[in-house]
């Protein structure tokens, strides 16, 4: 059966799957949103593991979310509501002490001040220095790379416009971006600071999610990406979506629906449909076939490429190369329920210092030596952790739950997809132990609140929610899948590999994160091809 | 009265007398101060044991570019380059497709033999292996003339030193797509994920990327490091000359030819004429003070000296803008290799193929997966030399019996990683010389264990030997890490990647500029026609 009469069709129903979906709704043309799960969200969802409590079930913070998508698709008319609490970073370390990254510099740099005059005082201008190097990427980001196969005017507009954004960062600080962005993290950290434990809590944010260390090349570029385009500054944003990352899914439905985007869950794609070298639909791993004039791809490009589309109309050149996107997933998941607050010891008297993301990652040998054992395909003991309480700045999601339930989000960074010794199947819950056991370490008494537990590793990541190799970026943030050459040189366009079929995910420049950025640029390339076939 | 020269290059290494030879060459009365009694910086042969030669530091030569070789006619001055057959890669027992007594790779020039080898351990990699190197000539072919440009400033306004990079970026348009893809990944890439896309044979791999760690504080899985793996292909499109192989006498004998040429050409070349100061007036560099008091003028001085040497040792504190000194003392070093030279009596016998044979006469690599390659990086991450280091073994005397007594041999042992900066609790190098020796001498007989039996004598060059006898900062042997952030326009910093420095008629001519380490050349001879220009003279 073929269903004819569809403009789009946006294959998953991530973030950014829905953002592009809007957008092609408030311009007229008629989408639709194909998910293979039961709920919209992909990575940026809520679930609920024990009655009455909801948990942000992978991505917990959603700053980095660009503000013209939230303008622009109206998502706090349709129920979006943000909530940034004063604290961005609480990270421990086992002898008690901790470094607090606040919204305020000058509060973090009055902190630092006990530890090291030296980082005191050089806090305001790195955090002046991220701003800046990040509000060049921030731009970078907006764009749509150019193209160097046959470059028209346009590129060489947008060339020119760079150019002048480039220059506009002054001479400095232009030679200064030059030079970091390929740096190791630990490095470019170092220039500035002379504590470890202030280091490894901002270089955290230049290796999270990948698979590298903080003496990874490239890892600065990381780091002032996820400040690329909102207030992160040199702390880096902790913004949490009211009613979990969930409820800006639901808002982006809401809006896409207004403008008459209909949604499918439960609707897996099985193949994209192609004749002479042109996408023509997909067709539904039930039998069902859907036709439309633009397919778009939410998911990430190496499933797409080598799972979705034809082998014939893609060719050996290009199946070999997106074969080789790098997807090596590193991250798992665990999502606890607690029957109270737990009390970190480093936090002392000061509760509101967890209200943020509190991060276990007491140094940059600790990080490296995690990344180390990722490396020979085992988990380090103890693992790297980011975790939130978003109950305690948002009662919503234990409203249904027993009074005191708290539910806490927790990332566990260098966790191989691939392990060395037995399965993920068979070691889940010896992992989800170890985390537990970690935590508690940190907040005496947390392992005896546990009331549910869930662990998500990276296998889980790669079935349950299509990410290839686990990774929740769509393919590893390296200086090699970067911009022009995200996910592949001469597909960074937002048009893959076929006419007609788009790329809309993170596997798309400018990369992963709750940011709606990939959504909102492949929308503009979509649109303005569209306009083109019109004329 | 002080003695005046058209220009004075300080430091004697391969680059300085390059930069000399062509200086002199172009009519410059050129004059050439070095502070040891031998010429050649790291590039030196010396007798450390009595009747047994040894190229101490740098020990094969690659790279030197053909056009230098043939504007100083170096084969007229003694040059001799033997060439080196084969990379032989030992086993230990149980690994490799061979049964009993342990197994090896062996890559030599002949390509047939090299495929049916490969075919042994994998049919995939036999069939990847031509289309990787068909691949590779094409990228160096691409990537060649970079080397022999001036990097230009990209946050300048005047286009003209862009023009180089414009025609790079159309000759890169007219590349097909996969290449510009791989020429990409070679730029961003670990050696170590960038060969994963061709091939499954551990040895294979681990022995390839070796190349892109050498003389870096990079591990093989580090991104940056792909790119020397497209080294060893600059040699095959340079045609005839045979690009990689051991200077007749050792690499003293390049530095020897070279200086001689210099010579030749009318340039002057001083040993054991240390160097203590540039003088600099009115912000023009005129002359230098040598340590004995001796003052000698000069209209142009080209440093061949690592930054941190030239800068803030031989210049007055106060003469470098503050924000200059800054990335100055930013600019890394870390030195991470060593050195074991030996005096043996014989011969050493691997487990996995023994006796004397073919396999020896090239380069013996101890690298049998990427897994260790990456866990001897691992150790020198936190301070410590590789427990089971990476060890790449010449046996010169194979190919040049003349450098030990007859029936002796002398073996050269480069060895990765040995951290300049060593943990606290471990002391200093000079605490750990020995125990060092001793784990590259463990790590060898892993493979060949007759080793301990056949040593004579032993020379452990360590990170702060090297430092100690060459000059070279932190005994990084390249004057500066090669990381991604390091190089071309970045090399040595933003900014003064054009040979020129913030003190007028004070230039830099060593590896510390751009296409940075190794017995290339190019910089000494780009930096010499730099100068040339800015002076309104042509090289001759």
């Amino acid at each position: 059966m073929t269903t004819n009469g569809y403009d789009a069709i946006v294959i998953g129903g991530g973030h950014n799957g829905l953002v592009t979906a809007a957008y092609l709704g408030r311009a007229g043309l008629r989408t639709v949103v194909l998910e293979r799960r039961e709920t919209l969200g992909g990575a940026a969802t809520t679930t609920m593991p024990a009655s009455g409590a909801r948990v942000p079930t992978l991505a917990h913070t959603v700053g980095r979310l660009r503000p013209s998508v939230v303008r622009e698709l109206d998502l706090k008319r349709h129920g979006l509501s943000l909530i940034g609490p004063d604290v961005r970073v609480f990270a421990p370390a086992p002898d008690g002490t901790a470094v607090a990254l606040w919204s305020d510099p000058g509060r973090t740099a009055e902190g630092l001040r006990a530890r090291s005059a030296h980082d005191a005082d050089a806090y305001a201008a790195f955090d002046r220095l991220v701003r800046s190097l990040a509000g060049f990427l921030g731009e970078l980001a907006a764009r749509t790379p150019p193209d160097i196969e046959s470059p028209g005017l346009g590129d060489a507009i947008a060339g020119l416009q760079l150019g002048r954004t480039f220059r506009g960062l002054g001479r400095r600080d232009a030679r200064t971006i030059t030079r970091v962005l390929p740096m190791a993290v630990a490095d470019f950290v170092a220039e500035s600071f002379e504590s470890d434990a202030l280091q490894a809590a901002i270089a955290w944010r230049g290796v999270h999610y990948t698979a590298m260390g903080p003496w990874s090349a490239g890892t600065t570029a990381v780091l002032l990406a996820d400040s690329a385009g909102n207030d992160g500054g040199a702390a880096g944003q902790t913004v949490f979506a009211r009613g979990g990352p969930g409820a800006l899914a639901a808002a982006l439905e809401a809006a896409g629906s207004a403008w008459g985007v209909e949604y499918r869950t439960g609707a897996e794609v099985g193949a994209i449909t192609s004749r002479d070298g042109r996408a023509t639909g997909v067709a539904l791993v039930g039998g069902e076939e859907l036709t439309a004039r633009a397919v778009v791809a939410g998911i990430d490009p190496k499933r797409a490429l080598s799972r979705l589309a034809d082998p014939v109309a893609i060719g050996p050149s290009l199946l070999w190369r997106a074969a080789n996107i790098r997807t090596p997933g590193t991250v798992a998941k665990v999502n606890l329920v607690l029957n109270g607050t737990p009390r970190f010891t480093a936090a002392g008297s000061e509760e509101s210092v967890i209200h943020g993301r509190i991060l276990l990652a007491p140094g940059i040998d600790p990080l490296e030596r995690a990344h180390d054992a990722a490396k020979y395909g085992r988990w380090s003991a103890p693992p790297v952790l980011e975790a939130t309480i978003p109950s305690l700045v948002d009662p919503s999601l234990v409203e249904g739950a027993a009074p005191g339930t708290q539910v806490m989000s927790v990332i566990a960074q260098s966790t191989p997809y691939a392990l060395r010794d037995g399965t993920w199947d068979g070691r889940r819950e010896a992992f989800g132990d170890l985390v537990v056991s970690t935590l508690d370490a940190y907040a005496p008494g947390l392992a005896g609140m546990i009331t549910a537990r869930q662990v998500l590793t990276p296998l889980d990541l790669e079935r349950d929610y299509g990410l290839t190799g686990g990774h929740p970026m769509h393919g590893e943030h390296g200086l090699d899948q970067w911009f022009l050459w995200r996910p592949l040189l001469g597909h960074a366009r937002y048009r893959l590999a076929l006419d007609g079929l788009y790329l809309a995910g993170a596997g798309a420049h400018p990369g992963g994160g709750v940011s709606g950025q990939n959504g909102q640029n492949a929308a503009r390339e979509i649109l303005s091809d569209w306009k083109k076939r019109r004329r | 009265m002080a003695r005046s020269y058209d220009a004075i290059i300080i430091g004697g290494g391969h680059n300085g007398l390059i930069s000399a030879a062509y200086l002199a060459r172009a009519g410059l009365t050129t004059l050439v101060l070095e502070k040891r009694h031998v010429l050649g910086g790291a590039a030196v042969t010396e007798e450390i044991f009595p009747g047994f030669r040894f190229s101490v530091f740098s020990y094969v030569v690659s790279l030197l570019r053909p056009e230098i070789i043939r504007d100083l006619q170096l084969p007229r001055h003694g040059l001799d380059i033997l060439p080196l057959d084969g990379t032989f890669t030992p086993l230990r027992p149980g690994e490799g497709p061979a049964a009993g007594g342990g197994d090896y790779l062996w890559r030599v020039n002949d390509h047939g033999r090299t495929i049916r080898e490969l075919r042994r351990w994998s049919a995939a990699d036999a069939e990847a292996y031509e289309e990787y190197g068909q691949l590779m000539v094409e990228m160096a072919r691409f990537i060649k003339p970079i080397l022999a440009i001036t990097p230009p400033d990209p946050t300048s306004n005047d286009p003209r030193p862009l023009m180089p990079l414009a025609g790079l970026a159309r000759r890169f348009q007219q590349l097909p797509q996969r290449q510009q893809a791989v020429f990409v990944q070679l730029m961003t890439m670990s050696a170590s994920d960038f060969l994963d896309q061709w091939f499954e044979t551990k040895p294979l791999k681990a022995t390839m990327s070796a190349s892109g760690i050498i003389g870096t504080y990079q591990g093989v899985k580090s991104p940056g490091t792909a790119y020397v793996l497209l080294h060893h292909y600059m040699g095959e499109i340079d045609g005839a000359f045979r690009a990689w192989g051991i200077p007749k006498g050792g690499t003293g004998g390049i530095s020897n030819a070279i200086g001689d040429a210099a010579r030749a050409l009318g340039a002057e070349i001083r040993t054991e004429a240390p160097v203590a100061r540039i003088i600099v007036k009115g912000g023009r560099a005129t002359g230098v003070v040598l340590e004995s008091g001796e003052e000698i003028e000069a209209s142009s001085i080209l440093s061949s000296l690592d930054t941190r040497l030239t800068f803030l040792s031989l210049l007055e504190p106060g003469i470098l803008d503050p924000s200059f000194e800054e990335e100055i003392r930013r600019f890394k070093f870390r030195g991470s290799s060593g050195k074991v030279n030996l005096a043996v009596d014989r011969l050493p016998d691997f487990t996995c193929l023994p006796g004397e044979g073919e396999h020896l006469r090239g380069a013996v690599s101890f690298s049998p997966s990427v897994e260790e390659m990456e866990q001897a990086y691992d150790d020198a991450k936190y301070g410590r030399f590789s427990r089971r280091p990476y060890v790449d073994m010449i046996i010169p005397t194979l190919v040049d019996p003349s450098m030990a007594p007859p029936g002796k041999h002398v073996i050269s042992c480069f060895v990765q990683y040995a951290p300049y900066k060593l943990a606290p609790e471990l002391g200093t190098w000079d605490d750990q010389r020995e125990a060092f020796g001793d784990a590259v001498i463990d790590r060898i007989a892993e493979f060949a264990p007759n080793i301990r039996d056949v040593i004579l004598h032993r020379n452990v060059q360590t990170p702060l030997d090297i430092e100690r006898t060459t000059g070279l900062s932190e005994g990084n042997i390249f004057q500066g890490e090669l990381s991604l952030e390091q190089l071309f326009f970045n090399r040595p910093v933003p900014g003064y990647a054009r040979f020129r420095t913030p003190v007028r008629d004070l230039w830099l001519c060593g590896s510390a500029t751009h296409p940075g380490g190794g017995i290339m050349g190019a910089n000494g001879r780009i930096a010499a026609l730099e100068v040339l220009k800015a002076r309104g003279r042509r090289a001759a």
